[in-house]
């Protein structure tokens, strides 16, 4: 019997005949039907390690959902030929944190460079709707890509950050035990050394000295210091903005629709803007990434989404951790498929709870649901007693873009020669993401021969963060520009120089949801109460539109619906 | 050049207008911080009328309240910075160090006494766990007042309100009279949170509905609001599930509390009421950090301005006279029985031997008839019956202290 009638038999025995695989080239198809989406899941996991070293592909699902269907990708309602006829060197789709660090990387060679975006911005999906760790690579293996992009990826953070002015420290991260692990603990750490992660054992004096408000029944810790915060929206937009310097077009509200196939070659890429002619593919495009595959002719994996939700805290609960917190969860080390979650301090100080973890057939539905805050909450009370929901001012939902394998797909096409994927991202994808980029810029180079761009320049000016510089330098800017001193969100301290500031950059930003990812006005515990009609109003004066014209976020979201009764123009 | 004064007032809405009045009528040196352009706080977007009955027994809008106060500050030599932000306060040896950070730069201020008059922020969609998407359309009443009175643009059409406080109720009205249209009002609670002239003015004047035990779970639509959840609720405000009702509309309008803001109260270590959610504090305002006041709403939420200016006031009084002698701070505590919500303020500062003290309580349900008491030991200082006692609606009463009141007594506050 074949390895496929095995996992055929398997399958049969395990989900009563509703589910089979067969291969297809180089990857395996798992057909059948269903309603529910989990034991698909679970079926699709089944079949995937059935063919682990058996293929060079991956799993592909094709088995009918019969559940309530997902609804299609959501496009930007723009039409227009803006695009049409261009023929860039590298044409990447998706502007998410990997897309973006790509485009920058290949702009250090003289290549033409577009990244195509479906959303009215850059990190609109699962690249800004994460906890924002650097991780140290604690649940990874060996045998996984994502612990070797993740270990490199991790070790260029400082550098990244550093050239892109992006705010990023090493906050470390503790995984805490109960009482009496100490010994255990030594064992743990002969593990991750093996993993050439560094570790240090506090025992429970040191931990508490850290951590006052910890759980009593958590009695000492491994402290991984090269765990670090970064925030991933911010990076993104960097990455972008950069890019953008150093020659690439991004183009947002940008659709891939479709793309013209001739002789194992991509010809013609169909957008909402037109049609572009590249010579080599990125496909970077998320939980989506399934879907560009399939248009170009080389679907060998697919994506399970899988939905997390983080909620954030008020600064005032900041204190409890300085640290990224992980209750110890046994189950980390002998392979779930998720982080188990934690108490995340973000790089903006505030602590972060999350994610948990649920199989969706959804790729777009960003939706919360109080359950997952209930059982975030619950569970990470376990660590910290004095977590309570008076201390939440927001929460949100991102949706991973899992393969099966449960790792990133980063090659060159299977069955497509010009097409090279940045695909399976999930975490660690953000720590990830510099390595990645290195890696897909080099792939891409095999395909088109191009010479270093000698003005490129890694470099990039950020925003000023007025209240954080020191009374001297923050007068001098003021003096420079007194918009610098008129402070209108004041949760977060954002003066009108900042969001005026972040109105001009390299990368367009045009709604309020945009200036709130650049500067932070919004993000404090009024949640813009205060400041969302301030910046509204700046917003309309800078760009010189009417008010009534400025859009929370997508076209479609305008934030007011015209005049009163009693203003200029009569309803 | 280091500004010296003897009381720095942080906020210039009403409490902060008549505490910088009364701090320099008593004759201290006094700045007014604000941070927006223009003073009067939240009163510039209260159109509305209703404002100072008690104060002036007439019915004011908003602005025409503040700028009496404006007007009579114009008389004062208070020191007005307007565009300011206080970046920080810190204690000094003789006072507090403020900060402050304009279009003109940064500078130092000292001040013997601080008064926070910051108000209150509103709570959001968030904090009541209104979970789904976050389109556009979504937004607190404040905010669509602001748009709505200040800018002359409507934030909705066909809009929902949840919660039934005086903000929500105005703004119902208010969106009617400009064109919109409101579907309904929706109060978790079983009783509404605003006062009953709101409720018969704003709702029952325009056959708006409200519905009560009942509140708004989720938000659908990706650009704009497109609809709500709404779901009855049990004793709990918990939502029961199988209950759900879905309603098109395109703004949700949250009326659903406000949160006196303290941070910086807080990072000089004033310690907060649990209930209120402002700094304990005596008659005066004082809050257990010496010289550091607070009063109208950042120390606890009122449902009548002019109980705001008095608060302002009594504050800007005792913080002018601060200045004028080293006191002893010598306490009596004021405690209630479980029947109130609270009371305000928490002590009393005998220093000065006050023959009254002014006491704002709220209680935590409705009553009927209800006899007040306020007890010094054996002695009763006030007997009162009141007719109805409702949480929305704040109570004042004054007490008489007797002249052997001394630090540590303890004035118990009871209904019956």
């Amino acid at each position: 019997m074949d390895w496929i009638a095995r996992t055929n038999e398997e399958l049969k025995k395990q989900f009563a005949g509703r589910y089979t695989v067969r291969r297809e080239k180089e990857h395996l198809v798992l057909e059948g039907g269903s309603g529910d989406w989990q034991e698909i899941v679970e079926a699709g996991f089944a079949a995937a390690r059935a063919a682990k070293g058996n293929i060079k592909g991956c799993l592909v699902n094709d088995v009918r959902f019969t559940g309530e269907q997902p609804k299609p990708m959501r496009l930007p309602n723009i039409e227009d030929q803006a695009l049409e006829g261009m023929k860039p060197d590298v044409l990447v789709i998706g502007g998410g944190v990997v897309g973006c660090a790509i485009a920058r990387e290949l702009t250090r060679w003289k290549l033409d460079v577009l990244l195509a975006e479906k959303e009215c911005d850059v990190a609109l999906h699962t690249s800004a709707r994460n906890d924002g760790m650097v991780h140290p690579g604690l649940d990874l293996r060996k045998s996984k890509l994502k612990y070797w992009y993740n270990k490199r990826g991790n070790e260029m953070y400082d550098r990244v950050c550093g050239e892109l002015e992006v705010p990023f420290a090493r906050t470390g991260q503790l995984l805490c035990f109960p009482k009496g692990y100490t010994p255990l603990l030594y064992l743990f750490k002969l593990y991750w050394n093996n993993l050439e992660i560094p570790s240090v054992v506090l025992k429970k004096k040191a931990l508490y000295e850290k951590i006052p408000d910890l759980d009593t029944k958590l009695g000492c810790a491994l402290l991984f210091p090269t765990a670090g915060s970064v925030c991933p929206y911010g990076l993104t937009i960097a990455f972008a903005e950069n890019a953008i310097e150093n020659g690439a077009v991004v183009s947002l509200n940008t659709a891939v629709l479709g793309m013209e196939l001739e002789d194992r070659m991509i010809k013609s890429v169909r957008t909402n803007r037109g049609t572009v002619y590249p010579k080599v593919v990125v496909n970077a495009a998320g939980v989506f990434s399934e879907d560009v595959a399939a248009m170009a002719g080389d679907r060998f994996f697919s994506i399970h989404p899988r939905r997390g939700t983080n909620s954030i805290l008020d600064k005032k609960a900041s204190h409890l951790s300085l640290f990224n917190l992980s209750p110890i969860l046994i189950s980390h080390l002998v392979g779930s498929h998720t982080k188990g979650g934690g108490i995340i301090r973000t790089i903006h100080g505030n602590l972060l709870l999350g994610p948990d973890a649920v199989e969706t057939p959804e790729k777009e539905n960003f939706a919360t649901l109080r359950d997952s805050i209930d059982n975030v909450l619950h569970k990470q009370r376990q660590t910290i007693g004095e977590l309570g929901h008076g201390q939440i001012i927001t929460y949100f939902t991102g949706v991973r873009a899992a393969t099966f394998e449960e790792d990133f797909v980063i090659r060159r096409g299977l069955y497509t020669e010009n097409i090279v994927h940045a695909a399976g991202i999930q975490s660690p994808g953000l720590t990830a993401a510099p390595a990645i980029a290195e890696d897909i810029t080099r792939m891409v180079l095999d395909q088109v021969a191009a010479e270093k761009n000698e003005s490129f320049n890694p470099h990039r000016k950020a925003i000023v963060n007025a209240a954080e510089l020191p009374e001297e330098e923050r007068s001098a800017l003021i003096a420079e520009n007194p918009d610098y001193g008129v402070i209108l969100c004041r949760c977060e301290q954002v003066s009108r120089g900042e969001i005026a500031a972040a109105l001009k950059r390299p990368l367009p930003c045009d709604s309020v949801d945009g200036v709130k990812r650049r500067v932070r006005a919004g993000m404090g515990r009024c949640q813009g109460g205060f400041c969302g009609p301030q910046v509204a109003q700046v917003i309309a004066k800078e760009l010189n539109i009417p008010l009534e014209q400025v859009r929370k976020s997508g076209a479609g979201s305008e934030v007011l619906l015209g005049a009163t009764k009693g203003g200029d123009t009569h309803v | 050049m280091f500004e010296q004064y003897d009381v720095a007032v942080i906020g210039g809405g009403p409490a902060g207008l008549a505490a910088a009045i009364a701090s320099s009528k008593e004759g201290a040196s006094t700045l007014l911080v604000e941070r927006e352009g223009r003073l009067g706080g939240i009163l510039k977007q209260c159109v509305h009328d209703g404002f100072g009955v008690i104060r002036f027994g007439e019915k004011l809008a908003g602005p025409e309240y503040a700028q009496r106060y404006i007007n009579e500050l114009k008389e004062t030599d208070v020191q007005v910075s307007l565009l300011t932000f206080v970046d920080k306060i810190e204690k000094s040896k003789d006072g507090f160090t403020l900060v402050l950070v304009s279009a003109q730069g940064m500078r130092r201020v000292g001040a013997k006494a601080v008064i926070l008059a910051t108000g209150c922020r509103e709570r959001t969609a968030r904090q009541v766990a209104i979970h789904g998407t976050r389109p556009a359309g979504v937004l607190t009443a404040g905010a669509a007042q602001f748009y709505t009175n200040i800018l002359g643009q409507l934030p909705g059409r066909r809009c929902a309100v949840l919660g039934s406080g005086d903000i929500g109720l105005i703004m119902t009205r208010r969106l009617t009279l400009e064109g919109a249209q409101v579907l309904g009002v929706y109060e978790a609670k079983s009783i509404p949170s605003g006062l009953p002239r709101n409720i018969a003015q704003c709702l029952n004047d325009f056959d708006i509905p409200l519905h009560l035990r009942k509140t708004v779970t989720r938000c659908f639509g990706h650009e704009r609001l497109e609809a709500i959840e709404i779901s009855d609720v049990d004793e709990n405000m918990t939502p029961l599930p199988g209950t759900e009702q879905i309603i098109e509309c395109d703004a949700l309008i949250l009326s659903v509390g406000l949160i006196p803001e303290n941070e910086l109260a807080e990072t000089l270590g004033a310690s907060l009421h649990q209930v209120t959610r402002g700094p304990v504090c005596d008659q005066n305002g004082q809050t257990e950090i010496p010289g550091l006041f607070s009063c109208g709403n950042a120390a606890h939420v009122n449902d009548l301005v002019d109980y705001v200016s008095e608060s302002g006031e009594a504050a800007g009084r005792a913080a002018a006279m601060l200045n004028s002698e080293c006191l002893m701070l010598n306490y009596a505590e004021i405690s209630v029985d479980n029947n109130f919500l609270y009371a305000m303020p928490q002590r009393i500062d005998l220093s000065g031997s006050p023959e009254e003290v002014i006491v704002y309580f709220r209680s935590r349900d409705e009553r009927g008839k209800t006899g007040f008491s306020a007890k010094l030991g054996d002695q009763v200082l006030l007997k009162k019956i009141f007719q109805t006692l409702r949480p929305p609606e704040m109570e004042r009463v004054v007490l008489k202290l007797p002249p052997g009141v001394k630090a540590g007594d303890l004035v118990r506050l009871e209904m019956e």
